[in-house]
C-alpha cells in the first residue's frame, strides 16, 4: 500500500474521525470549564499521563512490563529543569534534551533487560529506580532534589501550556500510533505472543526489545520534564513506586495494547486522583471505625484502585476501551436495524 | 557527613546481621521459589504477605499474650488462609493469560493489602513485636549476638527442614513435585490440580507468615514494609536459581551478607542500592541467575 492510500483510508476510517472530534473537544474545553485550577492541574495532567502511559503501554507492547518507568520520568524531568535552571537552555529544548537522555538511559537499562523473562524484567527495572534514586540523593548537590527546585515552563502558564502541552501529547501519541502500525509494530506484537517463534521467523528479537525500550523511555522522559514544567517544581518524590505504577495502571484499566487505552485509563485514574477527595467529607462517619487515620478517605481510595485494577483484570481483560467499543457496536447495530425497519416500510 | 571507624568487629557484626538477615529472607524467597516452581506463578504482593504475618503476629502476643515465638504459627496459620483465598479468587482467573496479567494481579493487591493495613494499624507505626528475650544477647567472639537472633536462625532451620520433608516424604509434596514438572502429565495421573495449586499457594504464604513475624520481632514495621523483601527475596532467586531450595539459602546467606557489608562500608546510605546493582550485574552476565538451569 503506498502512502496516499494509506491517507486515504485513515482518512475515512471511523477511529480517525473519532480521534479529530475528540481533539477539537479538548481544544475547546478549557473555554468552558473557567477554573485554572482544573485546566492547570487536572487537564494538563491528565495530557501529560496519557503520554507516560501511553510510552509505558509500548513497551508492554513488546511484551516487557516495566515497574519502574519512575526512573525514565524524573531522569527526563531533572535534566530538562537543570538545563533550564543551570545552563539557560530553553526550556523547549531541555524537554526533548532530557527526553533524549532518558532515551540513553533506557538504552543502557533495555541492553540489560533484553534477555529477561517478565518477572526479571519487572524487577529489574523497579531495582532500576530506587538505584536512581540513591543517586540522586547521593550527589544531591548536583541534582538539588531532596529540597526540590522551582522550575521554568516553556510557555506560560495555565491555557498556554495547556494547548502547548495538548500539541506535544498529541504528536507523541500519534507517533506511538505509528509506530504501533508500522512493521516494527508488528514486530513488537510478535515479541509479545511468542518469543522464540518470532525469533524463528527471523525476528531480532533482541533489536526489537530494545528499540521499544527506547521509545518507551524517550516519550516517558518527555513527559518527566512536561510534569516538571506544569507543577513548576521538581523534588526527588518524582521517583516515587506510585508513579512508577501509575502508567501500569492507567494502561490496563483503559486498554492493554490499543492506543486509545492509556489515554482513557489517564482521564479515569487523574479524575479518580482528582475529584474523589470532594468526597471525603461523606465518609467521615467512618473515622470512629479507623482510630488510627485521621482521614479514611486516601486509604480506602487506593483500596478501591487496587480492587478496581484487579477487577479489570479478571472480568475486562482488554480494559474501558472494549466496552466503549462494544457500546459502539450495539448502538450502531441498533442504527443499521432501524434503516432496515424503514426500508421494510 | 563523618563516618564511623571501620573496624574489623563491626564488619564482623555486620556480616553476623546480614546472616540473619538472610535468614528471613530465605523463607520468603523459598515461599516464593515454590510457588514458582510448582505454579509457574509470581506473586509480587509476596512481601506484603510478610507485612500481614507481622501484623497478625504482633496482635496475638499483644492481645492474647502469646509467645511471640508461638505466634509464629498462628501467623502462618492465617497467611496461608489469606494465600488460599488469593489464589481462589485472584490468581486462578488469570491462569493460563498472559503473565502480565499475575503482575498486574499482584500489583493491585499490593495496594489493597498496604492500605487496609493502614486503616487498621496504622496507629501502631513502626512498632516491633514485644519479645521476653529482647536485650538479651551473649557474646560470640567479638561480637555480640542476642537471643532474639539465634533464636529466629533457629526457627528458619527448623520451618526450612519441615518443608523438605514435606516436599520429600509426603503424598501431597509428591504431587506438587510432579505438577512442577509436568502440570499436564500429572493432571492426565490423576492429580488434582487446582488442590495442589492451593495448597502450594497455602504453604508459600505460611512461609511468608512466618518470615513476618520473624521479621517483627526483630525489626520495627509498619504498613509499607512489604515492597523491599519482595525484591530482596526476588533477588535471591534470581542467585540461587528458579526451583532450588538449597540455592534460595546460599541465595539468601549471600545476599543478607553482602547487603549488611555494603550498609555497614558506606553508612547505611548504599545498602538496598549495591543490592540491586549486584543483581542486575548477576543477570546481565547470566539472565537464569548464577545456579539458575535453563528454565522457562
Amino acid at each position: 500500500m503506498d502512502f496516499k492510500a494509506i491517507l486515504t483510508t485513515t482518512f475515512k476510517s471511523r477511529k480517525f474521525q473519532f480521534a479529530i472530534a475528540a481533539l477539537a473537544f479538548v481544544a475547546v474545553l478549557p473555554l468552558f470549564v473557567r477554573s485554572e485550577y482544573i485546566v492547570g492541574h487536572v487537564f494538563t495532567v491528565m495530557l501529560i499521563f496519557a503520554i507516560y502511559a501511553s510510552s509505558w503501554n509500548l513497551l508492554a507492547y513488546s511484551g516487557q512490563g516495566s515497574l519502574g518507568h519512575a526512573a525514565f520520568l524524573g531522569i527526563g524531568g531533572f535534566t530538562s529543569a537543570l538545563l533550564a535552571k543551570s545552563v539557560g537552555l530553553p526550556p523547549i529544548v531541555g524537554l526533548f534534551i532530557g527526553g533524549l537522555v532518558s532515551a540513553g538511559i533506557g538504552l543502557l537499562v533495555g541492553l540489560a533487560c533484553v534477555r529477561l523473562k517478565a518477572w526479571f524484567l519487572a524487577m529489574v527495572t523497579f531495582g532500576f529506580s530506587v538505584i536512581i534514586v540513591t543517586i540522586f540523593i547521593q550527589f544531591d548537590s548536583v541534582f538539588r532534589g531532596v529540597i526540590g527546585f522551582a522550575t521554568l515552563s516553556f510557555v506560560p502558564q495555565v491555557l498556554p501550556f495547556y494547548y502547548g502541552t495538548l500539541a506535544i501529547a498529541t504528536s507523541s501519541i500519534v507517533a506511538i500510533f505509528l509506530v504501533m502500525k508500522s512493521k516494527w509494530g508488528l514486530a513488537f506484537k510478535a515479541i509479545r505472543e511468542n518469543e522464540q517463534e518470532a525469533k524463528m521467523i527471523g525476528i531480532n528479537t533482541a533489536k526489537y526489545r530494545l528499540l521499544a525500550f527506547i521509545i518507551s523511555t524517550f516519550f516517558a522522559g518527555l513527559a518527566g520534564g512536561l510534569l516538571a514544567e506544569s507543577q513548576l517544581f521538581i523534588q526527588n518524590d518524582i521517583f516515587n513506586a506510585e508513579n512508577s505504577f501509575l502508567p501500569l495502571i492507567m494502561a490496563v484499566i483503559g486498554g492493554l495494547g490499543t492506543i486509545e487505552g492509556p489515554i482513557i485509563g489517564s482521564i479515569v485514574i487523574v479524575s479518580i486522583d482528582s475529584f474523589l477527595p470532594l468526597t471525603d467529607k461523606f465518609l467521615q462517619p467512618l473515622n470512629p471505625f479507623f482510630p488510627g487515620v485521621s482521614n479514611v478517605g486516601p486509604p480506602l481510595r487506593m483500596v478501591g484502585l487496587g480492587l478496581f485494577l484487579i477487577l479489570v483484570v479478571i472480568f475486562l481483560p482488554k480494559g474501558i476501551t472494549s466496552l466503549l467499543h462494544k457500546l459502539y457496536d450495539y448502538l450502531r447495530e441498533g442504527e443499521t436495524k432501524k434503516v432496515k425497519k424503514n426500508e421494510g416500510n | 557527613m563523618i563516618l564511623p571507624p571501620i573496624t574489623s568487629s563491626g564488619l564482623a557484626q555486620a556480616l553476623l546481621f546480614g546472616v540473619v538477615n538472610g535468614c528471613i529472607y530465605i523463607l520468603l524467597a523459598t515461599g516464593l521459589n515454590l510457588i514458582f516452581g510448582v505454579m509457574k506463578l509470581v506473586n509480587f504482593a509476596h512481601g506484603q504477605l510478610l507485612m500481614v504475618g507481622a501484623f497478625v503476629a504482633y496482635e496475638v502476643t499483644t492481645i492474647a499474650g502469646l509467645n511471640p515465638y508461638v505466634s509464629i504459627l498462628v501467623s502462618m496459620g492465617s497467611v496461608a488462609l489469606v494465600g488460599i483465598m488469593l489464589e481462589k479468587f485472584a490468581f486462578r482467573k488469570v491462569r493460563g493469560t498472559e503473565k502480565l496479567n499475575e503482575i498486574f494481579i499482584s500489583l493491585g493487591l499490593i495496594y489493597v493489602f498496604q492500605n487496609v493495613a493502614t486503616l487498621l494499624w496504622v496507629e501502631n507505626y513502626n512498632i516491633q513485636i514485644p519479645s521476653p528475650l529482647s536485650g538479651l544477647s551473649f557474646p560470640l567472639g567479638e561480637v555480640l549476638l542476642s537471643y532474639d537472633r539465634t533464636l529466629a536462625i533457629v526457627s528458619v532451620i527448623v520451618i526450612l527442614i519441615g518443608l523438605v520433608l514435606l516436599t520429600k516424604k509426603t503424598k501431597i509434596g509428591l504431587a506438587m513435585r510432579a505438577t512442577s514438572q509436568k502440570s499436564d502429565a500429572a493432571m492426565l495421573m490423576g492429580i488434582n490440580i487446582n488442590r495442589v495449586y492451593v495448597f502450594t499457594f497455602a504453604v508459600g504464604a505460611a512461609l511468608a507468615g512466618a518470615a513476618g513475624a520473624l521479621y517483627g520481632i526483630i525489626f520495627n514495621f509498619n504498613p509499607a514494609i512489604g515492597a523491599l523483601p519482595t525484591i530482596k527475596a526476588f533477588a535471591i532467586i534470581i542467585l540461587g536459581g528458579l526451583g532450588s531450595i538449597p540455592g534460595a539459602v546460599i541465595g539468601g546467606l549471600l545476599y543478607g551478607i553482602a547487603e549488611n557489608a555494603a550498609g555497614y562500608l558506606s553508612n547505611g546510605t548504599w545498602q538496598d542500592a549495591v543490592a540491586f546493582a549486584l543483581l542486575i550485574i548477576v543477570l546481565v552476565i547470566r539472565p537464569t541467575g548464577l545456579f539458575g538451569e535453563k528454565g522457562e
